[in-house]
């Protein structure tokens, strides 16, 4: 096991730097030229390379990498074009806002997924309308979903409010995630109307990764209906629902567990849509507003918080795969 | 598909349902033939891209000239699908939005499959430290959140529906590589390959005439599955900004732009997105029946 996490680390060390060159090379060279950029056009071929000396852009790649691995390292990302702010400070405060929505879009597609699994299974394995219900979970685009959500819920229901996180202004809890905070400080009326407003961006964000997790759950659920330890139990005396949701969801759970680690990918891009949809002020959310403002060193910064995000979990995933599956860790 | 210990990553276009993988794994499932609803998919698949090259050339419409009142419903006398706020007609656009959909996402899916192609039959048939070397990028490219990083290229190569193309490939290419080495190394073990290899036929000669005709099947399957996810990532990137800008007819800026129409007329976000998701279902759905016929006869 400690060796299987040792190797799995390593991965995740090289996977981390490729990930942090792509990211120097964007905020680097794309966006055009930084130093005419800021000096304009018309500024004279000695004044562009004295600046350049200056930022130290005429050092080599390899020492500007270093420098801007240093810069990480202390957290100095810039500033952001549209807030003015320093890019850290604005990842420090929507940080907590995604998480949220990312744990309540896990939470979502997990039940939407054992649930579909469950009448998949019971239905006959390509019953068709089930099925072109699936196709269609799982090919329209997150925005389509989310609007169409908003249409049905927001306006001709009026059960779910329309944007934003919460009716009352922002949490003074500690989490910075307002349904936990509300729990936390007892108020429950606040932590209701926040979960009223997650409802529907999960949903929309949760659908679709629901239903692919669907899938692979309902193929182990009826191959583990039909297998010979589910005849054990069976004449063994165990109810139909113990087999099912002992016996064949366990074994079942494993494939769709490594699938959930690459949904996350997914998720994660569904979230910056939903985000903007919803106003759900975000890494998302701040992600599109930098990209209206072709704010290139902020999208590159974004993309590797995001990025680091996904590895890391991935990682997790794994790692936890192998602690409930010995076939993973020897394999 | 094998993955290696190394960076252990499935593909990540397994949320499309039915595709080989890891998740197949433990699939009971039996060979399906097409059925009527593959077939009927395939008919109004090939009617949209009729529609979608030849339509726009009948509207008496402009994508980009107003044409009427603005805020139509659908159904309106003169505009089936309505007219947005400055009086387009809805649904010109959405055909040539459609138009534009079908060629960035075939452009992308044949780039993708030529480049992994070219990758994973290098690696499968070479072996060795070549074969080490390009597997690891691949598995490397494969560990990151693909369209996360699609849009971070794009918008490094700033906005535009050639960066957003530029970027997909960029994260799409390694799931054939990995598909392609596996079926190519597959394929250079078999009888008849044995066969060639004994009577002098060598080197590019051997790949071509003999590896890669069992090998091309498999990539155009999974190409064919994989347009619908193409034309998806496309929207989506045209919805957050990384695509052309307005007033060009693009499906996912056309629901990013009307989204602040949503309450008072909902057709005008609405219509681009429906026309996403039909797009790709379709896709989806005879990609699938194509997997399961030739599955069928593979078997």
């Amino acid at each position: 096991m400690l060796r299987f996490v040792a190797r799995r680390t390593g991965a995740l060390v090289i996977v981390i730097f490729a990930l942090l060159v792509l990211v120097f090379l964007i905020s680097r060279y794309g966006g055009g030229d930084p130093v005419r950029g800021y000096l304009g056009a018309n500024a004279s071929t000695s004044a562009v390379a004295e600046m350049r000396t200056s930022l130290g852009l005429d050092a080599p790649v390899w020492v500007q990498f270093w420098d801007y691995l240093v810069r990480l390292a202390h957290l100095d990302l810039g500033t952001s074009l549209g807030s003015r702010r320093p890019v850290s400070a604005e990842l420090g405060q929507r940080l907590p806002a995604t998480a949220e929505l990312a744990l309540w879009t896990v939470v979502c597609s997990a039940l939407i997924g054992v649930l579909l699994a469950r009448v998949y299974s019971l239905k006959g394995r390509f019953s068709g309308v089930l099925r072109l219900i699936l196709f269609s979970g799982a090919s329209a685009p997150s925005f389509l979903l989310a609007t169409g959500g908003l249409l049905l819920f927001f306006m001709h229901l009026h059960v779910l409010p329309v944007s934003g996180r919460t009716s009352y202004g922002a949490s003074s809890g500690l989490t910075g995630m307002y349904v936990l905070d509300g729990l936390l400080t007892g108020n429950l009326a606040y932590a209701w109307d926040a979960l009223r407003h997650l409802l529907l961006p999960a949903l929309a964000a949760g659908l679709g990764p629901g239903v692919a997790l669907a899938r692979v759950l309902a193929d182990g659920l009826t191959t583990g209906l039909r297998s010979a330890y589910a005849r054990t139990a069976r004449s063994l005396g165990e109810s139909e629902s113990s087999v099912l949701w002992r016996h064949s969801l366990r074994n079942a759970a494993s494939p769709a567990l490594s699938l959930f680690g690459v949904q996350l990918g997914m998720m994660l891009s569904s979230l910056v849509v939903i985000e903007e949809i919803f106003s759900w002020n975000g890494l998302g959310q701040f992600l599109v507003q930098s990209i209206g403002g072709s704010d290139t060193n902020s999208v590159a910064t974004i993309s590797l918080v995001l990025g680091v995000c996904y590895v890391l979990l991935n990682a997790l995933v794994d790692i936890a795969l192998a602690l409930v599956d010995p076939r993973v860790r020897l394999g | 598909m094998p993955s290696s210990p190394e960076i252990a990553v499935p593909t990540r276009r397994l949320f499309l349902p039915g595709v080989p993988g890891r998740i197949r794994a433990g699939a009971g499932s039996a060979a399906r033939t097409a059925g009527p609803a593959e077939v009927a998919a395939l008919v109004l698949l090939s009617m949209l891209i009729l529609v979608a090259i030849v339509g726009p050339m009948l509207s008496p419409y402009s994508g980009i000239i107003p044409s009427g009142a603005a805020h139509r419903p659908p159904l309106s006398p003169g505009h089936l699908l309505g007219t947005d706020n400055l009086g387009l007609d809805i649904g010109t656009r959405v055909l040539l939005g459609t138009r534009t959909s079908l060629f960035a996402a075939l452009v992308v899916t044949a780039l993708s499959a030529v480049a992994g192609l070219v990758i994973g039959t290098l690696a499968g048939f070479s072996g060795g430290v070549l074969d080490n070397v390009l597997m690891r990028v691949t598995d490397l490219f494969l560990a990151l959140p693909a369209t996360i990083v699609a849009m971070a290229i794009a918008a490094g190569l700033g906005p535009g529906l050639g960066s957003s193309m530029i970027g997909i490939a960029v994260v799409w290419w390694p799931l054939y590589a990995r598909l392609v080495r596996g079926e190519v190394r597959r394929a250079a073990g078999s009888l008849h390959v044995e066969a060639a290899r004994i009577s002098g036929t060598k080197g590019l000669r051997l790949v071509i005439r003999h590896v890669l005709p069992s090998v091309l099947p498999t990539v155009a399957v999974t190409a064919s599955l994989d347009v619908g996810g193409v034309i998806v990532t496309v929207a989506a990137l045209s919805f957050v900004g990384l695509g052309s800008s307005a007033p060009a007819p693009e499906l996912g800026l056309m629901a990013a732009a009307g989204l602040q129409y949503l309450v008072t007329s909902w057709w005008i976000p609405i219509i681009p997105g429906i026309c996403v998701g039909l797009l790709s279902l379709l896709f989806n759905y005879t990609g699938d029946g194509l997997r399961a016929v030739l599955r069928a006869k593979g078997a």
